[in-house]
């Protein structure tokens, strides 16, 4: 389990990375946290011939608030998702999911624009991403564009970047003042990829439910939104039946995928599951 | 021939300069470039853990590291761990608790929890186990070594206070 | 226990702990050779395949190759391996070094690479190309056993490689008489070791000794350089093997591998060194696999739940190539099966085939199956006569009075206290607390359990069991104890610790037969040229055999030591004189004192000035022995296991985990203490999570760490261990060994304990690993089919 050849690029600014991308095109591969890639490249599954490290810049290191939106650089390590004080204030679902990530010395090297690129469709990043409707801030040959997590996220494994493109941010609106929030996920053991995952937000309107999102991870080959399910919520009164029902009617919604680790009537079962303890979760008030 | 990329950084406190291929894992460079074979390669993919070294004081996979990425960095294996022949509270409360059999996944552990409990001095049983689990150990299950890193974050909380 | 003893069951720190805590210890890969070749082995995509042609030249050529090798090359300085013990219905079976006309599972090797260093000889592996002709596979016994099945090898005939029963009294005749006839089923998946160090070795051919080195962690050093001495046509004069520390084996590090042979004739062929690792997908897909069988009972049964009559149906899927001959472990499970319980009519049918997946070997407790399935037994004869589990162990198990205890198979448990073990865990677990629990939590419509599982663990195999059990090999063990002149001990044994922790307990072994502390010896183990010739380390027969041996032979050497000094200080009997802490003491009036002499001045004496001696007392301080236990040592011990069941996701969480054990003698109660825990929680990850995963074509789906899942620090509870032990009078110093029983006891604990969870909803497991997705399978159909 040794990588195949490759010659080592570790440009000090973005647009060294991004010509040296454009000179290599589809042979270079970025290198971010490696904690995904390394792997892949150990066991020869990907040979890029040039292997371009973006862990010297600076640029993808920042997180900024402005306008309504917590943008967030592309190599912020999970660790620093999970713990750094502004996010935490301004995304604390999306740092608790972070804390959730695979292991602590994992969580030290691994990336947040590693993991939407990566779109692995377990993933705790690209789930709270997409429940947020998030953007992803691209930097590429025709220079930078944003793109919501929506449309950036093809399927599993894949993402819409074009070649010679970055993800150098991404931006995560800011949570309405009394947004509750719940995540669940569930995996064979701890830090493993889910076999399925919930997160939600929620706001409260007179004790009746406001607005609901709700975003099902790991079922099938993309994070999903129940569209329909967070519309006809609104007006609910959240009590234990409304709970009840609303995760039902999640896991009868939800796109589930077939394998033999996990049969497709299993992770049904687990979307209501986790859905009923997130939703729970959320609308459990805080201990004072 | 591979064309060898010429590196210099810092190991255990020591400046080390070698010339590796770009593709060399940072596991393979320290142990045969630096003889430095305390760092055991479990699985190459990131997931045993006892690979774990310190780069710029934080714990990383060394089998998920290439060696030209440590350029310039300050890398501490656990050879570095043991002061002046004087075992650091993790190594010692390790051996008081039979936290280790074998040994092959010792040094990720000990990496792993010196730099977990210089930042959590204090944690939970709980924690502990959290954190422990990015490091597989198929001899103790576990239970010795979660005993040995609380009474080692004790001990350094006391020496902390003088 | 006696209380005599000042060195054996010291709490003495383990001596190998310094070196690993400070990354000193020396493993295989730390060793350094240089110039040395490395090896990357090709492996088969296919589960079955001709090979039609394999074309080496493109990778030949690439710089830094130094060669690229085949089976039909290798077949030319190897011999083939041949396993035609004198067993009936067992088929005899045949390997080459590498596979030279097909291959049988995927990742059969059937090209080994070498090149400056393992980055390059993976390069080049990629470029050997190898045309298959793909073949029908077996990847399950069913279709293994099935008419007209593709053969996994050649000469086996119906893939049926063991066919063996066995019956003691009448068991159609308890059946017609029975109140009861209840049967029960068992299935365990297939396991494989993973130790944390994969295998691999360092072979150094030295062309002008003509003699070759070996490095590699092996458990049994000498029984494997007589393997490696044969089949290169080399005489064990020629041969060295030398065992560095190894970071685990559990078994997986015993047998003569094809790879290590094959670096071993390579290194002889180009006259340089070569090394081998392999890598974890290596180690996870190619290396060994375990356990993968499963069991039918058919007990007969008193109203009282009395067991009148047991049958065993057992089939087990052993993978292409044997090893070891393949009647072996299915062999250990029928054959204690009973274990602690009265049961003297007992019938076995027991089949082993030959499948196209990696080779079956032993794993820490080949008979890990035994314990599940008799006391899975035990509990589905509670649940069908509605009587108190523990009721039933009680009515059944074998008390002190009926000791020695002949087993229906022939076995015979004396000094053993099971009965005492069950006892100890239930009081200790406060039975009638826990069901009120129990009952409270279904209220709450949660789901604990409580399982128990008394283990007979057979420990010590003396050479009178594989004898009469139809199983070749020998149980004896070696040991030599050498004072050196300075009257330092070194002491030797064949066995070879994998990461147990020998050298404390085994020097405490030597030093209490000697009459010195612990501290003063040391132990050389793992080398040919330095260990005595024995049987080395496998199952739990480290410190009945082998400190057993070394207690021994210190004994011996102390023996030796009081003729000398009786000599020296003109005493007639030595019985007046012993050794203590490294000084001669004398008996006065009923008191022992200080005589003035000390090891070191026997030891003087005996190297240095010989003339001294006593008359007919040789010069030197240098004492050899072997030792061959009796036929069978077996320890006991009782498990207790709480789990909670979520029924929402079918995810088992375990509780209170706690071990009544009686291991005779223990040696040191740190090692004891740590080998028990982590034999339970190696058991308890296989139960819960561990599994090799074949796909329909015999694609291996789980040969990664990230899917074959070892439990991590969350997933494994505490274990409360409650020491009962009580010495054997059979073996010496008392001992009677442990180790593998954990695993046993932790399969049938768990496994019971979730079904006790899952009683009230008429759901029971009856296969392996207790998987959320196989719990919620069940409960599923069950809520879709509810019971009438």
């Amino acid at each position: 389990m040794k990588p195949a050849p490759f010659t080592y690029h570790r440009p000090e600014t973005l647009d060294d990375a991004l010509a040296l991308l454009a000179e290599h095109g589809a042979d270079a591969s970025p290198l971010a946290g490696g904690q995904s890639l390394v792997p892949m490249l150990n066991m020869r599954l990907a040979q890029p011939a040039h292997i371009v490290d973006l862990n010297g810049l600076t640029e993808l290191g920042g997180v900024v608030i402005t306008d309504g939106w917590l943008e967030i650089g592309a190599l912020i390590r999970h660790h620093q998702l999970a713990h750094d004080p502004v996010i935490r204030a301004a995304q604390p679902l999306l740092a608790h999911a972070a804390g959730t990530i695979a292991h602590y010395a994992i969580r030290q090297r691994g990336t947040l624009g590693g993991s939407l690129v990566q779109a692995d469709p377990a993933g705790q990043l690209p789930l709270i991403a997409r429940l947020t409707d998030a953007e992803v801030v691209i930097r590429g040959p025709r220079g930078e564009r944003r793109m919501p997590v929506r449309a950036f996220l093809v399927f599993a494994m894949e993402v819409a970047l074009e070649e010679g493109e970055l993800v150098t941010a991404v931006s995560f609106p800011l949570l309405k003042p009394g947004t509750r929030w719940g995540f669940e996920l569930f995996s064979r053991r701890r830090g493993d990829y889910a076999l399925a995952s919930v997160a939600t937000t929620l706001t409260l309107t007179n004790g009746k439910i406001g607005e609901l999102r709700l975003a099902i991870g790991a079922a099938a080959s993309l994070p999903q939104r129940l569209t329909g399910l967070e519309r006809s919520a609104r007006g609910g009164v959240p009590d234990a039946a409304w709970i009840a029902e609303t995760a039902r009617a999640a896991a009868a919604a939800a796109e589930v995928e077939d394998s033999p680790q996990a049969p497709a009537a299993f992770r049904r079962e687990l979307v209501e599951v986790l859905t009923h303890r997130a939703l729970t979760a959320a609308l459990t008030p805080e201990p004072a | 021939m591979e064309p060898r990329v010429p590196i210099r950084l810092g190991v255990n406190g020591r400046q080390r300069e070698m010339a590796v291929p770009a593709r060399r894992l940072l596991s393979d460079a320290l142990r045969e470039e630096l003889h430095l074979t305390g760092t055991h390669v479990g699985c190459e993919h990131g997931v045993c853990g006892a690979c774990t070294v310190l780069i710029d004081g934080t714990p990383a996979r060394a089998c998920l590291t290439f060696a030209v990425q440590v350029e310039g960095r300050e890398v501490t294996t656990v050879e570095a761990l043991a002061e002046g022949g004087d075992l650091h509270p993790l190594q010692r409360a390790l051996g008081e608790e039979h936290g280790l059999q074998c040994g092959f996944c010792t040094p990720g552990i000990l990496m792993t929890f010196a730099a977990y409990l210089r930042d959590h001095p204090d944690p939970t049983e709980d924690e502990v186990r959290d954190v422990l689990s990015g490091n597989l150990c198929r001899c103790t299950g576990y239970q010795s070594i979660v005993a040995a890193v609380l009474k080692a974050a004790h001990a350094l909380r006391m020496k902390a206070v003088g | 226990m006696s209380e005599d003893f000042t060195q054996i069951g010291r709490a003495l720190p383990r001596k190998e702990d310094r070196r690993f805590l400070l990354g000193k210890g020396r493993y295989l890969d730390d060793i350094a050779a240089g110039g040395a070749l490395h090896a990357c082995f090709v492996r088969a995509p296919h589960a079955h395949a001709r090979l039609q042609s394999i074309d080496i030249a493109e990778a030949a050529a690439l710089p830094g190759v130094a060669g690229v090798f085949t089976g039909a090359d290798l077949a030319g300085w190897t011999a083939p391996l041949r396993l035609a013990p004198p067993i009936e219905l067992l088929q005899p079976t045949e390997m080459t070094t590498l596979p030279i006309d097909k291959v049988r599972f995927m990742g059969d090797p059937v090209a080994v690479v070498l090149a400056a260093d393992r980055y390059i000889a993976e390069d080049a592996a990629e470029l050997v190309r190898v045309d298959y002709e793909d073949l029908p596979a077996v990847t399950t016994i069913a279709e293994a056993l099935a008419e007209r099945a593709p053969r996994v090898e050649e000469g086996v005939e119906g893939n049926l490689v063991s066919h063996q029963s066995f019956a003691s009294g009448d068991v159609a005749a308890r059946r017609a008489e029975a109140h009861r006839v209840v049967e029960a089923r068992f299935s365990l998946q297939r396991h494989t070791h993973a130790p944390l160090e994969t295998r691999g070795c360092l072979a150094d051919w030295d062309e002008g000794r003509e003699h070759l080195t070996v490095h590699v962690g092996t458990q049994a050093p000498h029984p494997y350089r007589s393997q490696l001495a044969a089949r290169l046509g080399l005489s064990e004069s020629q041969v060295t093997v030398s065992s560095p520390d190894i970071g685990g084996g559990f078994g997986q590090k015993i047998a003569l591998y094809r790879e290590e042979l094959a670096v071993a004739a390579l290194s002889r062929h180009l006259g340089r060194p070569v090394r081998w690792r392999e890598d974890r997908i290596e180690n996870l897909s190619a290396a060994a696999h375990a356990r993968e069988a499963t069991c039918r009972t058919r007990a007969s049964v008193a109203e009282d739940g009395r067991i009148l009559g047991l049958e065993l149906w057992m089939e087990e899927d052993f993978g292409a190539y044997c090893f070891y001959p393949a009647n072996y472990m299915a062999r250990v499970v029928a054959m204690i099966l009973t274990g602690p319980y009265r049961i003297r009519d007992y019938a076995y049918d027991v089949k082993v085939a030959l499948t196209n997946k990696c080779g079956s070997g032993p794993m820490r407790a080949p008979m890990a199956m035994a314990s599940w399935v008799m006391e899975g037994t035990l509990d589905a004869i509670a649940h069908d006569l509605c009587l108190d589990p523990l009721q039933v162990r009680r009515i059944n198990i074998v008390r002190s009075a009926d000791l020695p205890w002949r087993m229906a198979t022939g076995e015979v448990l004396r000094d053993v206290t099971p009965a005492e073990t069950l006892e100890g865990a239930v009081a200790a677990l406060d039975m009638p607390a826990f069901r009120a629990r129990q009952a409270d939590a279904r209220r709450g419509g949660r789901f604990l359990g409580l399982g128990i599982c008394t283990v007979i663990e057979s420990t010590t195999y003396g050479s009178d069991f594989y004898k009469s059990a139809g199983i070749p090999g020998s149980g004896h063990e070696a040991a030599w104890v050498r004072i050196e002149p300075s009257g330092a001990v070194n002491a030797s044994v064949g066995l070879m610790g994998s990461g147990q922790g020998y050298e404390s307990p085994l020097a405490q072994a030597v030093a209490e037969g000697l009459g010195v502390e612990a501290e003063t010896v040391t132990l050389r183990m793992g080398h040919t040229d330095i260990a005595p010739y024995g049987m080395g380390s496998r199952g739990g027969r480290g410190a009945t055999a082998g400190g057993g041996t070394l207690y021994l032979c210190a004994q011996k050497a102390q023996a030796r030591v009081l003729e000398i000094a009786a000599h020296w200080l003109q005493v007639n009997a030595t019985e007046t004189l012993r050794l203590r802490a490294g000084r001669i003491e004398r008996r006065l009036s009923g008191a022992w004192q200080d005589a003035g002499l000390g090891l070191a001045d026997i030891a003087r004496r005996a190297y240095l000035d010989p003339t001294a001696l006593p008359p007919g007392i040789a010069p030197g301080l240098d004492v050899s022995l072997t030792y061959d236990p009796p036929p069978m040592t077996y320890s006991n011990a009782t498990h207790a296991c709480e789990v909670e069941v979520d029924i929402a996701t079918g995810r088992v969480t375990v509780g209170r985990y706690l071990v009544a054990e009686d291991c005779g003698t223990v040696l040191n109660p740190i090692v004891v203490k740590g080998q028990q825990q982590g034999a339970v929680s190696m058991g308890l990850s296989g139960a819960l999570f561990e599994e090799v995963i074949y796909d329909p074509a015999g694609q291996n789906l789980s040969a990664t760490f990230a899917d074959y899942l070892i439990a991590t620090a969350c997933e494994t509870p505490e274990i409360t261990i409650l020491p009962m032990h009580t010495p054997s009078r059979h073996t010496p110093a008392g001992m009677k060994g442990m180790a593998e029983g954990g695993v046993m006891g932790a399969i049938g604990a768990i496994a019971n304990a979730v079904n006790d969870a899952l009683l009230p909803l008429g759901v029971k497991i009856e296969r392996l690993p207790l998987s959320p997705m196989a719990i919620r399978a069940q409960l599923r159909a069950r809520e879709r089919d509810p019971p009438e």
